[in-house]
């Protein structure tokens, strides 16, 4: 997020796009109703009527995948009607004359013809946000899992830019993130191209640094991402170590990742329950579980907080920051000499300027958001206040294009997939406790009312829903959150693997899959 | 005063929750080694007081019977089979070093996690890092 999550009861207009707030977010959405009640206006942009919908002021029931589409008849209207913040853009962004030219192109009616939504709504939702002082923008994976998702967070940044909201109190870009610990993974360096700190691995000068430190030469080049070590497994991947991950469960297009862990030679495990990944590997390591270790979580608003052991862990099991250090130095790699996780975080804070101004005393408070660039610095609320990290802000200059699969006779259907409050990714966890079970007993199928008649279906029964990946027998539930043509399913069940249909499809550039769009269809069993 | 001396006392310790990004602050209440309850924390700077039915109630999976407490290794049979840590260890770290001795350090990938601390997300990258001089790791944020 560029903006602290206290920032949220501060906008005047909040747009929230593909983000389901209040399931995935809750206490998060807690403060958008602050706002809200405080008299902010929202405007909601998802296929599915999700429950931020019904608190709308404009809702946009975009088609899966047109996200685009509606972002640039958006600017568009903004750049027709001057609602733009000249001062803002000549300042402190470039090549803003042309963008504005750039949009003149992509008019709401376009727009609608792609959305499906009336062309009266987007010019509605445009003047609103670009009269806001400040509006702020918030989402999630429903605009980053698709083919286009970085178009779709480049074309979010062309309207905050445009209207000068970055940098201010109440404003920004604001992507939730999903796993209590997502952020602080990448803050970490555990990604292909970045060193700790988000330190690019090409450039000489921190492979330089790096190298000192870890004592050995190392590669000048990127690494390869999950997705694509997967592609490779058997032919050039042999070996894995996967910490904490439900692999098999979580990524698209199951069959083909279950196959891939299988031709490895040799796969570890590191989990607190034996998984459908730990099922497949060759050593299963048992780790401590989160309330059995100390360390830190980074939160969606770059905040450092201190978790702390407050029970043992059952038998035998571990904490992770041992058990890889362990693996180390049975390998005979120097540097995991470590007595606890005290020094693993110093180390860490001393390689990676943004983590510099912090040690483990300091993050004790919980009061550091990063960059903390020296000791002594406050942390950094708010991102952009006064420049952007490279300069000046650029436009992109995004185009619309089709899903990687679109809907036709054989799949005339659309999925799309999310998650639901009351349990969390694949369930190791929360299938795991006994109030959860109860409150959410099964997956179902969300279906329009008229489809369920149309196709045959029965609110309660089964249905059987077909990608050209897979097939998966589901319940069916008749209700109006989900638009005619459209269906929606979680992947929190492992009995129910949605996963097995997905996948058709990967952003070029961050090679994240395309969970939220996937052709199927669906015939009563 | 309670004379009943055979309860051990609850002890109260601060953490933040394990389930989202929002990173909310709560109190583990545990006795005899159990977590009994969560409590808010007021002063948590994300959420104020406020809890959500994952961070208020689900954290009993942490005492769950199915959890693991020992290592485990694939026996000539096929099977995983309960094993001693140095076993287990020994096990892991060999199979990495013959599938690098036998295909290149570039044949050997890391999966970190969004979940674990990132203590552990440090070390899993300076492992393969280290281990193999690459950039071949990853963690979960692509699915
Ligand atoms: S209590 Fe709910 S909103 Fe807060 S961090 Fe946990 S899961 Fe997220």
């Amino acid at each position: 997020m560029s903006n602290p999550l206290s920032d949220m009861e501060k906008p005047d207009v909040i747009f929230c796009i593909g983000t389901n707030m209040t399931e995935a977010h809750p206490v998060a959405a807690t403060r958008l109703k602050k706002a809200i009640a405080r008299g902010a206006k929202l405007i909601v942009a998802d296929p599915r009527r999700i429950r931020l919908a019904e608190m709308a002021d404009i809702y946009l029931p975009i088609r899966v995948g047109s996200d685009v589409a509606l972002l640039l008849g958006m600017a568009h209207v903004i750049a027709r009607d001057g609602l733009y913040d000249l001062d803002f853009m000549s300042a402190r962004t470039e090549g803003f004359e042309e963008f504005l030219d750039h949009v003149g192109q992509f008019t709401p009616t376009w727009a609608a013809g792609i959305t499906g939504v009336p062309a009266a709504d987007i010019e509605r939702a445009a003047i609103l946000y670009g009269s806001a002082k400040p509006g702020a923008i918030f989402y999630t994976l429903g605009i980053t899992e698709h083919i286009c998702g970085v178009e779709n967070v480049q074309s979010l940044c062309n309207l905050a830019l445009m209207t000068g909201n970055l940098g201010k109190v109440g404003g920004g870009i604001n992507p939730m993130r999903g796993q209590n610990n997502i952020q602080g993974a990448g803050d970490s360096g555990a990604i292909p191209n970045n060193y700790v700190g988000f330190q690019p691995v090409t450039n000489p000068a921190i492979q330089a640094k790096f190298e000192k430190a870890y004592g050995r030469p190392l590669d000048a080049e990127k690494g390869i991402t999950k997705v694509t070590a997967l592609d490779r497994c058997g032919e050039s991947i042999f070996a894995m170590l996967i910490d904490g991950e439900n692999t098999v469960v979580s990524d698209p297009d199951q069959q083909h990742c279950v196959h891939a862990l299988k031709s490895l030679e040799h796969l570890v495990v590191i989990d607190i329950f034996l998984t459908e990944t730990g099922e497949l590997a060759d050593v299963v390591l048992p780790a401590a579980a989160w309330a059995e270790v100390d360390g830190h979580f980074t939160n969606t608003e770059r905040r450092i907080q201190r978790v702390r052991k407050a029970v043992e862990p059952p038998g035998e099991a571990q904490p992770d920051w041992w058990i890889i250090s362990e693996i180390a130095k049975r390998m005979g790699m120097k540097g995991f000499d470590y007595s606890s996780a005290v020094p693993v975080f110093n180390e860490l804070c001393e390689l990676s300027p943004i983590y510099a101004g912090i040690d483990w005393e300091l993050a004790e408070s919980g009061q550091y958001q990063w960059p903390i660039p020296y000791k002594g610095h406050p942390g950094t609320p708010r991102l952009h206040e006064t420049e952007f990290t490279n300069g000046r802000g650029k436009f992109s200059f995004t185009h619309y294009r089709d899903p990687a699969e679109v809907i036709d006779d054989a799949y005339p259907v659309w999925l799309t997939t999310g998650r639901r409050l009351e349990s969390y990714h694949t369930r190791t966890q929360t299938g795991r406790s006994q109030g959860i079970d109860y409150l959410l007993a099964e997956e179902t199928l969300e279906v329009h009312p008229e489809d369920v008649h149309a196709w045959g279906l029965v609110d309660g029964g089964w249905a059987e829903m077909s990608s050209r990946r897979g097939t998966v027998k589901i319940r069916v539930e008749a209700t109006r959150r989900s638009p005619r043509g459209t269906v929606f399913a979680s992947f929190a069940f492992p009995e129910v693997p949605i996963n097995q249909l997905t996948g058709s499809g990967y952003d070029p550039i961050t090679e994240t899959a395309e969970l939220k769009v996937c052709p199927v269809r669906v015939v009563a069993v | 005063m309670n004379p009943n001396f055979s309860h051990p006392p609850i002890t109260k310790t601060r953490t933040i929750c394990g389930y989202c990004g929002v990173g909310c602050s709560l109190d583990l209440l545990v006795r005899d080694n159990r977590i009994i309850g969560v409590q808010p924390a007021m002063d948590g700077p994300a959420n104020e007081g406020a809890l959500c039915v994952k961070g208020q109630f689900a954290y009993d999976y942490v005492h769950h019977p199915e959890r693991l407490t020992h290592p485990l290794v694939r026996g000539a049979d096929g099977q995983l089979h309960q094993a001693t840590w140095d076993e287990a260890l020994d096990r892991a770290a060999a199979g990495f070093t013959q599938v690098a001795a036998k295909h290149g350090r570039h044949a050997v990938y890391g999966v970190a996690s969004g979940r674990t601390p990132t203590e552990a997300d440090y070390l899993m990258q300076k492992f393969i890092r280290v281990g193999f001089g690459s950039h071949y790791i990853d963690n979960c944020s692509r699915a």
